[in-house]
């Protein structure tokens, strides 16, 4: 659209033939490609009505069938709750748990009776469920140091372990921190009649804890010395990489109510079984007004027992198939033929 | 209309003016009685007293800079305030007064007489005694380089922290390390810091190290320079202050010196000054003759010289040749670095100036930054949230009080808060573990926040918005629609920091002569003696080619004659034909034109082209020679015409310069009949003052009708005087320009006043009509930026007839338009006109409420009128007429009422100010315009230096604004907007964790994640898209410029759509954060797993959302949006194999889980049905220009591709 300069050429009359062509040959005009000239072959998409509707409703018909799927895994998962921090303390202790817990002499065994209202199939997961214990808290989660944990050379290295640092006479902690040293002490067994249905401790943890996080030869040392005993004493003759619930401890959970892995029971439980717990209600949640359970629970290929994943699909699923209508039917009623008049301005 | 006689007396259109020194004219002018001292340089133009016409100008009158009267071929540079004008820095009023201030010095040097504690000496031949202390000059070498090894990391964290966001950035690095914070790792918490300040030191230290190149290549230049009286080459950098340096043809200069003798016998050396101001054109410089006549080796004495200043068309100096009377030196005398030598064998000086000294280099600064107008608005929303942020931040240090508060009695034995320090060793703070206080742990709470929130505030928005401008500036400068052939002019991006302004423009300022129109003159008709001669039909294109030697000789350029004109001279009898032959004489004398001969391929025929610094002159001069009189030689003494075949001489014998206040020049010539002329050439108000309108009534009456009808189809016109001078008369002059000239005090007021002695009295002879032409493609540029609903008003120095013209021409006026004319004599009539025009607006206004019938109004005002309107306080009324107005065209305004209109709009609207110039009368005006654009053209530099883009056509605003432009600001708006909603979506995320967590600022998301999601992870596709993408192609954008109304509605960024992308941004992180939320309640997950988790949703749902709004998917933008998702999820997989982490292995573990992969699904889909609805929504029952021209130009697209014959036809390029 833009004119070329012939118009102007009287200036320069007589050179002109020769000037071109010289112009021609040194020219310093930006050499031409489609990427310099911002042309390169591109795809535009538009959101047409076509899109739109189609996009809502493959959503649709992929998140219903999903969600289906989901929540009759959800429904399969049998799971079996007992809170036990409340029930454990002997009636004439309940309004002073505190001391209940901290009176070494108290017995802290305890025995619960569970009854399994659907049957379990193998293997079930043996969980402990803490609530209102902030294992993410700031000063909690950093008080470790992984380094100490892989390596027997750097059992001294403490850093950022306090306030579980040094022993009172100033010997390093291994394993250091506050994590390690609030470690979940309550044990359990259980027998269904007389038949003790073993827990099996093993693999409760990640592979990749057990041989790259925790070392073979690091052992616990001057653990649980202190003045205030967080939890769980360690055998020190045993590695690091086989302690497994503190391998679990370890793990730090994401949110304040939190399961642990505690172990699995490989048999069958019919419905209506009647399991006896009997466990020891060592760990102290009373300070904090935690709660305790026990947990026992199968699992499908999603997981646990938890419904919302099944239904937030179903009601995404149901809600796009819905919007998918609902654009049909605003695209039908007030249609707009693709582009003829441009708002402020009329197309010449 | 009123008769050109009445005209205000700023007379414009004047074109020849002699700016170049002349003073070797004089030298011969009479043989027997030399003048002793040659005219001295053009001093005339200097007077603060010219300016007194503008308001506030004795503030501004400092002329530090006085390209202007380089370019006196400018109508605009012309008028009557013009040549003060400080123009590099001037801003009117309160600005100026300060610039006026600082120029002080500079001022003293150029314009009053040199005093010993002003001056420098310099010994000639005797470097080590004029070096020496306490002169201390510096040496030849050019440092443009700002650091060297040692001093880059110092100095270029000192540039880089003088802006503020880096401080806010390096504050919080600092708090990081305080050990109750450290909310961060050491590591991390420096790396956001660390990285913006690496990529901005690696960006500094590769243009550094490249002008160390350019310095070094420059500095180790050689040049001859007498040693021991011999010529050694000796290198620049070594070259000292009283060096004799020797050059020869075509060499450049080292350094600014004084020229003491060159190998032309009359002491001239032309210079070419293209590096210095552009022009091309050849300058002539002088030797002075006491100077000439010494060889180099024996010269002697000492130059008394003002100080360094950057007033690069003024220098003072007197030379004293041991003993000798001091000689005068002016700008004549002077070579400047930088300039070349051209035609002159060889040519010897005293280097006066060195390295950083020099003219060049003092003028080199570069263009002031300005802040772009989407800058200025992110700056609102940043402040909307660093709000937030503070809001976040209380909210969580609130709740964890209120937390401490309920648990106050626990804490000390909360296993995972553990107030006391209970392993016995704990000596420090009485057995307390991190303790001091709720309040004081509230305070922490705080400010851990700020350090965990910091990307609220988007550290990379900086950086991202830096590289993005290199982007666009680097398509803009490659695209070759915006390539000028003709002078091989790229567009150029001076300022990297307004790009996106481009996109906004509401008011378009231009120059007119340049920019608008060639400034390439073409003789179009002539009145001689009251007769029009304007027909050049019938005529041919005649170089008139005359035979001496035996070598044809031709004009470079032809011009078509008049024949009947051609006949009158030719072969006409009478008095009539000899004053017409006067006429022609006058135009081939009375100019400073040199006549240069280039060999063609033809031995025997040469080319004479005309150099000149004046565009008019040359036009005047080919036209002359077309006319059968034509111009062949010119030396300092004489001029050789060769009239209808015929060589005359003539003897210069006296030469009055053009200045502006005059506003003509004049030649005193003796002919060979021994007869001494004066011809008087000048604009036609300054011209009818001093003709005799007696000599001939009838003739000065059909001129003056002559001259309003061609400057009434836009010609610029001059009229030539003649009277003859008798002996007595001459000597009387003669002895009065002596004593002028040589005078020591206020030698420029005497010489005029010498000038106007004399030019008057003056017979008429006629007036000549030169035509400005357009510029390529200008009334359809205009035609272009008027539909994208940009206002174009037109500043010029130019006569209102001509001015108006010109409008018509380039489609600026058009017969439909109503035209308010405002040209007041007088305060009241002013003023009674300004209210006159008032009412007739409004009385339209209310007369057609419809937008579209609505009649176009045109405000034509000149600079008088403007004069009184700015005195009296007026300008609000003006504003309100000049808004209403379609199109405003002001005449005859000087320069620094050029930035007044500019400010008149910036001050009393909110819209973006475009100013377009190529002169350096124009630096005021793109100096204070919003977005500033220099015309590198003909005339020189200064425009170009002052401008934040330059370019080769005025026509090149069209796809400057309305592609590129759009382009720049749909793109950057979006990035802006986004960068908040992207960073913001992540804030939001922590901070719901930050709820679960005590209210402690711990993170799931690994810290390097947190540090590295602004960074690495989200960066790459902002920055791509936003140089990339496009929302329209070209094609579109300049079909319909109405689109551009799109920045100027500030539709692409805006407080609503900055509230609902918040609002998505918080949509999305309560999906991103409660949906594994809530699927993860009651269960084994560890913090590790599910921070991965949320760090891939959060940035996959960003890229999501960024995917979902890109137009235009190339293969890059693919490749860098997937790419980032995919740079993401390694990012994490490494993170999650550093076994010392916390989070060892966990995103293997949880990427094992169908529950991960089902959440991740889940998470993105949820999170951008708002965003998808909303968007489908949108464009489709409430779509914007844009959106209707993207689904034009989709059907277009599809269209192309059934029928592909019309493709065929349509994509070919313009």
């Amino acid at each position: 659209m833009m004119m070329d300069g012939s118009a102007a050429g009287t200036s320069n009359g007589g050179s002109g033939a020769d000037g071109d062509a010289a112009r021609r040959n040194n020219t310093r005009m930006p050499k031409y490609s489609k990427f310099t000239q911002q042309e390169l072959p591109a795809c535009k998409p538009i959101l047409t009505p076509k899109w739109v509707v189609s996009v809502f409703f493959l959503v649709g018909v992929v998140f219903v069938p999903v969600g289906v799927v989901s929540l009759l895994a959800a429904q399969d998962v049998v799971e079996i709750i007992d809170r036990y921090d409340h029930a454990c303390v002997p009636p004439n202790m309940t309004d002073n748990k505190l001391a209940y817990i901290k009176n070494d002499t108290i017995s802290k065994e305890c025995t619960r009776i569970l009854t399994v209202t659907k049957e379990m199939k193998q293997p079930i997961y043996v969980y402990y469920q803490l609530d209102n214990f902030y294992q993410n808290h700031r000063r909690y989660v950093k008080s470790r140091n992984d380094a100490q944990l892989r390596d027997y050379k750097k059992s001294n290295t403490t850093t950022s372990c306090d306030p579980e640092r040094f022993t009172a006479d100033g010997k390093p902690i291994v394993p250091c921190g506050l994590i390690a040293w609030s470690l979940f002490n309550d044990t359990y067994s259980f027998t269904r009649g007389k038949e003790n249905l073993t827990v099996n401790k093993k693999d409760i943890s990640w592979k990749s804890d057990r041989e790259h996080k925790f070392a073979k030869n690091v052992y616990p040392s001057n653990f649980q010395n202190g003045a205030l005993i967080g939890g769980k004493k360690l055998n020190s003759s045993i590695p690091l990489s086989e302690q497994e619930d503190l391998i679990v401890w370890m793990r730090t959970a994401a949110l304040p109510t939190f399961r642990k892995l505690y172990g699995r029971i490989y048999v069958d439980l019919k419905a209506n079984d009647t399991i006896t717990v009997r466990l020891s209600n060592n760990y102290n949640t009373y300070s904090f007004g935690g709660k305790k359970k026990l947990v026992l629970s199968t699992a499908t290929w999603l997981g646990g027992k938890n419904d919302f994943l099944g239904f937030a699909y179903l009601i995404v699923g149901g809600l796009c198939i819905f919007l998918a209508f609902a654009f049909t039917l605003l695209y039908l009623i007030k249609p707009r033929l693709v582009a003829f008049e441009l708002r402020s301005i009329t197309v010449k | 209309m009123r008769p050109d006689g009445k005209l205000p007396p700023p007379h414009p259109s004047l074109a020849p003016l002699p700016q170049r020194p002349q003073q070797a004219t004089g030298t011969d002018m009479d043989p027997h009685a030399r003048l002793p001292d040659p005219v001295p340089s053009p001093i005339l133009k200097h007077s603060p007293s010219i300016s007194r016409s503008l308001r506030s100008a004795a503030d501004t009158s400092s002329v530090t800079f006085a390209a202007d009267f380089r370019s006196p071929s400018k109508p605009e540079s012309t008028s009557p305030s013009f040549d003060s004008f400080r123009t590099a820095r001037s801003r009117p009023s309160s600005v100026s007064r300060s610039s006026t201030r600082r120029s002080a010095s500079e001022r003293a040097g150029s314009q009053r007489d040199l005093r010993d504690e002003d001056a420098r000496f310099v010994y000639i031949n005797d470097a080590p005694r004029t070096n020496a202390p306490p002169a201390m000059f510096p040496d030849n070498s050019i440092r443009t380089s700002k650091y060297s090894v040692l001093t880059f990391i110092p100095r270029n964290l000192y540039e880089q922290f003088h802006r503020v966001a880096y401080i806010y950035f390096l504050i919080l690095a600092v708090l990081n390390f305080v050990p109750q914070l450290l909310v961060l790792s050491k590591e991390a918490g420096v790396l956001p810091l660390a990285f913006v300040l690496g990529v901005t030191a690696v960006k500094d230290a590769y243009e550094d190290w490249r002008r160390h190149r350019s310095d070094k290549n420059e500095n180790n230049r050689t040049a001859s320079v007498l040693a021991d009286g011999v010529f050694r080459p000796k290198r620049w950098k070594d070259i000292q202050v009283g060096d004799v340096v020797r050059l020869v043809a075509n060499e450049t200069l080292p350094c600014d010196m004084v020229l003491v003798s060159t190998s032309d016998p009359t002491g001239v050396a032309y210079i070419q000054t293209i590096n210095l101001d552009g022009e091309s054109n050849l300058k002539t410089r002088y030797a002075k003759q006491e100077t000439m006549s010494t060889p180099p080796e024996a010269l002697a004495g000492v130059i008394k010289c003002e100080k360094p200043n950057r007033n690069i068309y003024g220098f003072l100096a007197t030379v004293d040749l041991n003993g000798r009377r001091a000689i005068s030196l002016g700008t004549s005398n002077v070579m400047l670095r930088g300039c070349e030598l051209k035609n002159t064998v060889w040519a010897i000086g005293v280097a006066v100036y060195t390295g950083r000294d020099t003219k060049v280099v003092l003028n080199s600064s570069g263009a002031p930054s300005k802040r772009s107008r989407l800058e200025t608005h992110m700056n609102r929303e940043i402040i909307a949230l660093a709000v937030a942020l503070v809001v976040l931040c209380s909210v969580v240090s609130l709740l964890a009080g209120i937390w401490m508060g309920d648990h106050v009695d626990q804490l000390g034995i909360i296993p995972f808060f553990h107030k006391y320090d209970y392993s016995g060793a704990a000596a420090h703070d009485d057995g307390r573990y991190n303790w001091y206080g709720t309040g004081a742990q509230v305070v922490f709470t705080f400010m851990s926040a700020v350090i965990q929130f910091q990307v609220m505030i988007p550290i990379g928005l900086i950086i991202s918005m830096e590289l993005i401008r290199v982007g666009q500036a680097y398509f803009m400068v490659q695209d070759n629609r915006m390539f000028d052939e003709k002078s091989q002019a790229r567009f150029q991006c001076r300022a990297l920091n307004i790009n996106e302004d481009l996109g906004q423009i509401k008011y378009v300022f231009s120059d007119k002569t340049g920019t608008l129109t060639q400034n390439r003159m073409e003789f179009r008709c002539a009145s001689v003696q009251g007769r029009d001669f304007s027909e050049t039909d019938g005529g041919e294109e005649d170089g008139h080619a005359v035979q001496a030697d035996g070598v044809v000789l031709r004009p470079k350029t032809a011009v078509t004659t008049d024949p009947k004109l051609a006949a009158l001279l030719k072969d006409g009898m009478g008095a009539k034909a000899s004053r017409a032959r006067d006429l022609f004489l006058a135009l081939a004398t009375c100019n400073t034109i040199v006549p240069i001969v280039e060999d063609t391929v033809n031995p025997a025929a040469k080319l004479v082209e005309y150099q000149g610094e004046s565009p008019d002159e040359q036009a005047l001069v080919y036209a002359a020679a077309a006319y059968g009189h034509k111009l062949v030689e010119r030396t300092s003494g004489h001029i050789v015409v060769d009239v209808f075949g015929t060589r005359q001489r003539f003897d210069v014998l006296g030469l009055h310069e053009f200045d502006s206040d005059r506003k003509r020049m004049s030649v005193i010539i003796g002919c060979p009949d021994k007869t001494i002329k004066l011809f008087v050439k000048g604009a036609d108000s300054s011209m009818f003052g001093i003709i005799d309108k007696t000599l001939n009534p009838d003739v000065v009456q059909a001129t003056e009708k002559h001259l309003h009808s061609y400057s009434s189809v836009g010609l610029r016109t001059l009229v030539i005087g003649v009277r003859e001078l008798s002996q007595s008369e001459f000597q009387e002059w003669q002895m009065a320009y002596e004593k002028a000239s040589t005078a020591l005090l206020g030698r420029g007021n005497l010489l005029r006043s010498v000038a106007a002695n004399i030019e008057r009295n003056m017979r008429l002879l006629g007036a000549s009509g030169v035509e400005d032409k357009l510029q390529d493609g200008v009334p359809e540029a205009i035609e272009k930026l008027r539909e994208a609903g940009i206002k174009v008003w037109v500043l010029t120095g130019d006569k209102q007839e001509t001015a108006i013209s010109i409008g018509y021409s380039c489609k600026l006026l058009t017969r439909d338009m109503t035209q308010i004319v405002i040209n007041s004599n007088s305060r009241e009539s002013c003023r009674k006109s300004l209210d006159d025009a008032i009412s007739m607006v409004n009385k339209l206004r209310s007369l057609s409420t419809d937008s579209q019938s609505r009649v176009p109004l045109a405000l034509i005002i000149d600079g008088n009128s403007l004069v009184y309107i700015f005195d009296t306080d007026r300008e609000e009324k003006l504003f309100e007429v000049a808004i209403a107005c379609d199109v405003v065209l002001c005449c005859r305004v000087a320069p620094l009422q050029k930035a007044g209109i500019v400010d008149l709009i910036k001050k009393r609207t909110s819209d973006m100010t475009l100013a377009i110039g190529d002169g350096a009368n124009d630096v005021s005006m793109i100096q204070m315009a919003d977005v500033g654009i220099g015309i590198s053209g003909q005339e020189g530099r200064q425009a170009v230096m002052a401008s934040d883009f330059a370019m080769g056509q005025f026509r090149f605003l069209v796809p400057l604004l309305l592609v590129h432009g759009h382009w720049n600001y749909q793109r950057m708006s979006y990035m802006i907007l986004y960068n908040f909603y992207r960073n913001a979506t992540f804030v939001f995320v922590l901070f719901w964790y930050v709820l679960y967590t005590g209210y402690t600022l711990s993170t799931a998301i690994n810290e390097w994640s947190s540090v590295l999601y602004s960074v690495v992870y989200t960066s790459a596709p902002t920055v791509i898209v936003a140089i990339l993408d496009k929302d329209l192609s070209r094609r579109t954008l300049l079909k319909y410029p109405q689109l551009y109304g799109a920045g100027q509605r500030e539709e692409s960024y805006n407080l609503r759509l900055f509230i609902f992308i918040m609002v998505d941004s918080v949509w999305q992180s309560v999906v991103v954060f409660f949906i594994p939320y809530l699927a993860y309640k009651n269960s084994a997950i560890d913090s590790a797993s599910l921070g991965d988790l949320w760090t891939l949703s959060v940035v996959i749902l960003v890229n999501i959302h960024l995917a979902m709004d890109v137009i235009r998917w190339t293969w890059i933008t693919h490749a860098v949006i997937w790419g980032s998702i995919v740079a993401t999820w390694i990012c994490v997989i490494i993170i999650d194999s550093i076994p010392t982490l916390p989070g060892f292995w966990a995103i293997y573990e949880v990427m094992g889980t169908a529950l991960f992969w089902a959440l991740l699904l889940a998470v993105i889909v949820v999170g951008m049905i708002p965003h998808f609805a909303a968007k489908a929504i949108r464009e489709h029952f409430m779509p914007n220009d844009i959106q209707i021209a993207r689904e034009m130009e989709k059907s277009q697209d599809s269209r192309d591709a059934n029928q592909p014959e019309v493709q065929m036809s349509t994509s070919t390029r313009a």
